[in-house]
């Protein structure tokens, strides 16, 4: 009669992992540390990503309106022959004229989801009691709704460029190539800018996101109706720059060099009119926060 | 324990507009666990706003671990940890990623933050509940997730606002247990705001009583009850109450008689001396001779008193 095996392995193998409590003496990250949590955290929040499938309905489908006609174009241009398919690809600054409404749809929504909903559940409270202060909180967010706002204003003309580039459609060498994609990144920057410094100022003035969303959505149809109406009633053109839904189009044409919708502007007015809807914008939301007594 | 007060206000003052929220307020936090009590409105919060550096006092000093808390902020908060008394918190997000966010946000790198989130979940008992969004969890399972936010970067001080406000009574127990612990086990100094004066008595070393704006009276909690200048005496024999009591005020003392026991008010320990030969000329044993000791609630209706 042979005695049992007994698996000591398991027995002998076994471990305790001592999980509890205890003290940090390790490196802390600081300032930049706490910004780039905010930043990956309000990304994280904005897309959805980590929560269910209803959180990341509208980024998806702004996402899709941004990417699917450079996907289109790119397929186009790939099957068409190269005399008829060039002819019909937008110029880098002219695709923003088929996304811009994705554009500000996503504008209004991601500002007011990420400052707004901060007032309102406190935690901005918790964010001021580390060591962010509220010009470094700020600025956070303003990265954080600069970088979801990026991927859909730099994101699809790079993806069109390095397309287009690879079948051979692109810009010619190199040289090219690298001032073409210093025009996307600077476009695509200044566009986020624009509508990021917009819409934050929108959601300083108010605790209800939904508000802010129409608000935003308001000011930037309503300018553009005010602006038009004011040029065709024969005041002067640069009424126009009221226009806030057509100025940053307008600036990604300035900055492609290429002659926009509103030829007869010139370009340092339509740069001054971004920088100082910007700074506005900008103070006012810091202005906003420097008085806001914070519910801890 | 720390030779450098964890919190020292000298003369600190702060207006907004014409309300004054503190007038000359001066008090020194040691380690352990302390108490800031106070009615509402008393200038709980805004102390705590100034320990955090979230206001610049209009007059007098502030210091958290000698660092000006204002000019500092940053440093000084990334060794704080802080638990508002509100209850609204993000309701999407889940516990575990709720605190490790604060984690990284007072410079604990990912990794780190994200080990340290679920070890401060499972201290505070929410070990299991841990990837609950915010949004689901009862008031108490919050007011353990804002402590687990508060510890989980380990740092020096922890201040708790209101941290059992909408608890039962076991729930608010086992908080002040777990606060009693997180200072006892792991040596983090507590700031707790509180207007329940059976809380502070239950867990805290000290207390600072603040009311109006002022700081009423401050230190630790043996010397605060101590601190009367009473003289308790009892007597056996309660027919010859009245007549050591008449010896008493014969004597200059302010006398209170009840039942067997009288309290005396007098100069200092003089008192000892006199309640003694009073007795003895009266032929009046005594049981109890000795300083009375006062309940919080004696010390904050005599501070508080008009």
């Amino acid at each position: 009669m042979t005695s049992p095996e007994i698996n000591t392995a398991s027995t002998n193998d076994a471990q305790i992992f001592d999980r509890g409590y205890r003290s940090y003496s390790g490196v802390r990250t600081g300032v930049p540390g706490a910004i780039k949590t905010v930043i990956s955290q309000s990304v994280r929040s904005v897309l959805g990503l980590g929560r269910s499938a209803r959180h990341k309905v509208i980024p998806v489908v702004v996402i899709l309106m941004t990417y699917v006609p450079a996907i289109v174009f790119v397929g186009l241009a790939a099957l068409l022959p190269d005399e008829i398919g060039d002819g019909f690809l937008p110029t880098y600054a002219e695709y923003y004229g088929f996304i811009i409404t994705a554009l500000f749809l996503f504008a209004a929504f991601v500002a007011p989801e990420l400052l707004c909903t901060d007032r309102r559940s406190g935690m901005l409270g918790v964010y001021l009691s580390s060591p962010l202060d509220r010009t470094t909180y700020l600025l956070a967010k303003l990265l954080a709704v600069m970088t979801i706002l990026a991927l859909v204003t730099i994101g699809p003309p790079l993806l069109l460029l390095i397309a287009l580039s690879l079948e051979g459609s692109g810009p010619e060498g190199w040289i090219n190539f690298f001032e073409t994609l210093g025009r996307i990144v600077l476009a695509g920057f200044m566009v986020s800018l624009f509508f990021s410094a917009l819409s934050m100022a929108v959601s300083a003035t108010t605790d209800r996101k939904g508000a802010a969303t129409a608000t935003t959505l308001g000011l930037l149809v309503g300018s553009a109706a005010v602006g038009n109406t004011l040029v065709e009633f024969d005041y002067s053109r640069k009424f126009l720059l009221m226009d806030l839904l057509g100025l940053p189009s307008e600036l990604a044409f300035r900055v492609h060099n290429e002659l926009g919708n509103w030829r007869d502007i010139e370009s340092v007015f339509v740069w001054l009119a971004v920088v100082g809807i910007i700074v506005a914008c900008g103070s006012w939301v810091w202005l906003r926060y420097r008085s806001l007594l914070v519910r801890r | 324990m720390t030779s450098v007060p964890l919190v020292e206000a000298q003369n600190v003052a702060k207006s907004y507009g014409s309300f004054t929220a503190l007038s000359d307020v001066s008090f020194t936090i040691g380690s352990g666990i302390t108490g800031l009590l106070g009615a509402n409105g008393a200038g709980k919060t805004t102390l705590l706003g100034m320990i955090l550096g979230l206001h610049r006092c209009d007059s007098g000093s502030l210091r958290v671990m000698g660092i000006d808390p204002y000019t500092a902020g940053a440093k000084v908060r990334e060794g704080l940890g802080y638990a508002p008394e509100h209850h609204t918190l993000p309701e999407n997000l889940k516990a575990s990623e709720f605190v490790r966010h604060v984690a990284e946000l007072h410079g604990l790198p990912k990794e780190e933050a994200n080990t340290r989130s679920s070890d401060a979940l499972w201290l505070v008992g929410l070990g299991e509940e841990r990837f609950r969004p915010l949004g689901t969890m009862s008031t108490g399972q919050r007011q353990r997730v804002k402590l687990a936010q508060a510890i989980a970067h380990d740092p020096d001080i922890i201040l708790l606002d209101e941290p059992t406000d909408g608890l039962d009574p076991v729930q608010r127990d086992e908080m002040l247990d777990l606060i009693r612990r997180v200072s006892v086990e792991f040596g983090i100094h507590v700031i707790l705001s509180s207007h329940l004066l059976d809380e502070v008595q239950q867990i805290c070393d000290a207390a600072v009583i603040v009311g109006d704006g002022r700081v009423l009276t401050s230190g630790t909690l043996e010397d605060l009850r101590g601190s009367g200048s009473d003289v308790l005496i009892e007597i056996e024999d309660l027919d010859t109450v009245p007549l050591v009591a008449a010896g008493l005020e014969q004597a200059g003392a302010t006398v209170m008689v009840s039942g067997r026991t009288i309290i005396a008010t007098g100069n200092d320990d003089a008192v000892f001396d006199i309640a003694r030969d009073v007795c003895a000329a009266r032929n009046a044993p005594i049981t109890r001779l000795s300083r009375r000791r006062l309940s919080l609630e004696d010390v904050f209706l005599e501070t508080t008193a008009p």
